[in-house]
């Protein structure tokens, strides 16, 4: 069944992000052109001029548009009049749950890849390519000198924490709907609420933990402790956080839905 | 409690409150197989509560209620084939999608039998939901709903916005549409409309059942008709 449910969840979205995603496409071709041509400067500026500002706007569009459209699918795919659809249906509100997450995580992620990729696309000439690479290689050298035998543990935790953080994000703002449901005729409001309240709640218990282990920190210079102590501390909190996040979110549409 | 294999509901005690009032109150209830049943009560008498627990849209705050013996959750609800009082379908879809999606989701969808009632109807299934008027939609939702072959239906107001003409086909597709082992519970406030094809009836009111007889005995016993009684029982 989830795999069904991420059929039509995939389906749903691809409605909205799928023009988006070639909207961004179309100018970054022209932009490329644009400045292949070297025409920016010459009498007729106006066009190319417009296009490169297209293409910045898509760019950030489809950053802020992808995020929109995954939050309003859920907000109104599960609490609306739609609720009573994808709540009968023959499966457990966690698999409803799991599904949105799944979807959102990909769309997220194909939407920070198409932004990098639009900007390689237009700046990229072979020697840059060089450049690059030669960048990459510089990076991964310093990290293998800094972190010694400890190079790939950091990028395995970057990945991990990079994915974590992600995923918690998302389920901040479910949990976040799941309790602003509850509020009767102001569940958008409520929902604000909630990812108030809960931004505040975590900050504070932050940094309480800050400063009880105030002294800590000051060894944390050493790299081998970032990687062996701190990245380890921050991903056990991540995976308690989401957690927390998921059990509130699944807990709340399993007993306390509050359809109109 | 016994549970009879000729019972498709079976409700012991089942209270729901909301924060400021009572929906339900001890509710005791057993729906036998191969009924058309009316669940009648004036509005915000717990009709549509009831409706969403057996659904499993609500948590009774006490009490049990089984559907074929199992707490409401995935397994009941590839059973119950449920239209709500609402449009609940989104309204981006074609009537194709949705048809698509209870293909997808429910076993005992019969897609062909669909598109038989949406011919009949002359209906266009690529046209898109936004564009349908209200009591279109709500007949291509009942569509929906009675292509399952489900064993038990819960309709609540199927009848309640639409005209007169509408309410003959929309019952005319009920009881065509439903075989012999299967239950058909129906929620409304318009009775002289169902009551001939009702076997039983349920009046419920404020929260409590204060009747649950076949239509037969009742007309025999009270020598009137339910619309009559329900007038009398529900006076203001």
């Amino acid at each position: 069944m989830l795999g069904k449910l991420l059929k039509h969840e995939l389906r749903a979205t691809s409605r909205y992000l799928l023009p988006i995603f070639a909207i961004l496409a179309l100018f970054t071709v022209l932009a490329r052109i644009v400045l292949g041509l070297e025409i920016l400067d010459g009498d007729f500026s106006l066009i190319p001029g417009m296009i490169m500002v297209g293409y910045v706007i898509s760019m950030i569009a489809i950053v802020v548009v992808t995020v929109v459209v995954l939050i309003m699918r859920f907000y109104k795919n599960l609490t609306s009049d739609e609720g009573y659809l994808m709540f009968t249906l023959p499966v457990k509100p966690s698999q409803l749950i799991n599904s949105k997450l799944i979807i959102a995580l990909f769309w997220s992620i194909l939407s920070l890849v198409a932004v990098v990729l639009a900007i390689l696309v237009v700046v990229l000439t072979e020697s840059d390519m060089e450049t690059i690479i030669l960048g990459f290689r510089l990076i991964r050298d310093q990290i293998s000198s800094e972190f010694k035998g400890y190079s790939t543990l950091f990028v395995v935790e970057l990945i991990i924490l990079t994915i974590l953080s992600g995923i918690n994000k998302i389920l901040h703002i479910y949990a976040s709907i799941a309790l602003g449901q509850l509020l009767n005729g102001r569940r958008l409001l409520g929902s604000f609420g909630a990812y108030i309240g809960i931004t505040v709640a975590i900050q504070i218990i932050a940094t309480v933990a800050l400063l009880i282990s105030g002294n800590a920190i000051d060894t944390v210079g050493d790299f081998t402790t970032i990687l062996t102590v701190l990245f380890p501390i921050v991903i056990i909190s991540l995976l308690i956080l989401n957690g927390i996040f998921y059990f509130i979110t699944d807990y709340l549409f399993s007993k306390k839905l509050n359809l109109e | 409690m016994i549970i009879n294999m000729n019972t498709i509901l079976e409700c012991n005690q089942i209270t729901k409150r909301y924060s400021s009032l009572t929906a339900l109150t001890s509710v005791n209830l057993s729906l036998g197989r191969g009924k058309v049943i009316g669940l009648l009560g004036p509005n915000g008498s717990g009709k549509t509560t009831l409706i969403k627990i057996i659904n499993g849209l609500l948590v009774p705050n006490e009490g049990t209620l089984l559907v074929n013996g199992q707490k409401p959750g995935p397994e009941t609800k590839k059973i119950v084939s449920y239209l709500p009082d609402k449009s609940y379908l989104p309204d981006w879809m074609k009537v194709k999608d949705a048809i698509n999606m209870y293909q997808d989701f429910y076993e005992n969808f019969n897609k062909n039998k669909a598109y038989e009632m949406l011919k009949r109807l002359d209906l266009d299934p690529n046209r898109k939901l936004k564009s349908l008027s209200k009591g279109t939609k709500e007949k291509v939702q009942l569509i929906l709903v009675m292509s399952r072959d489900a064993d038990l239906y819960c309709l609540d107001e199927p009848i309640g916005g639409v005209d007169p003409a509408a309410r003959d086909y929309i019952l005319n597709t009920i009881i065509t549409n439903y075989n012999e082992n299967s239950t058909v519970l129906i929620s409304t406030h318009l009775i002289a409309d169902i009551e001939n094809v009702l076997d039983e009836v349920i009046f419920i009111k404020e929260g409590h059942i204060t009747l649950h007889n076949s239509v037969d005995e009742i007309r025999s016993q009270e020598g009137k008709s339910i619309d009559t009684l329900f007038r009398e029982v529900f006076k203001c």
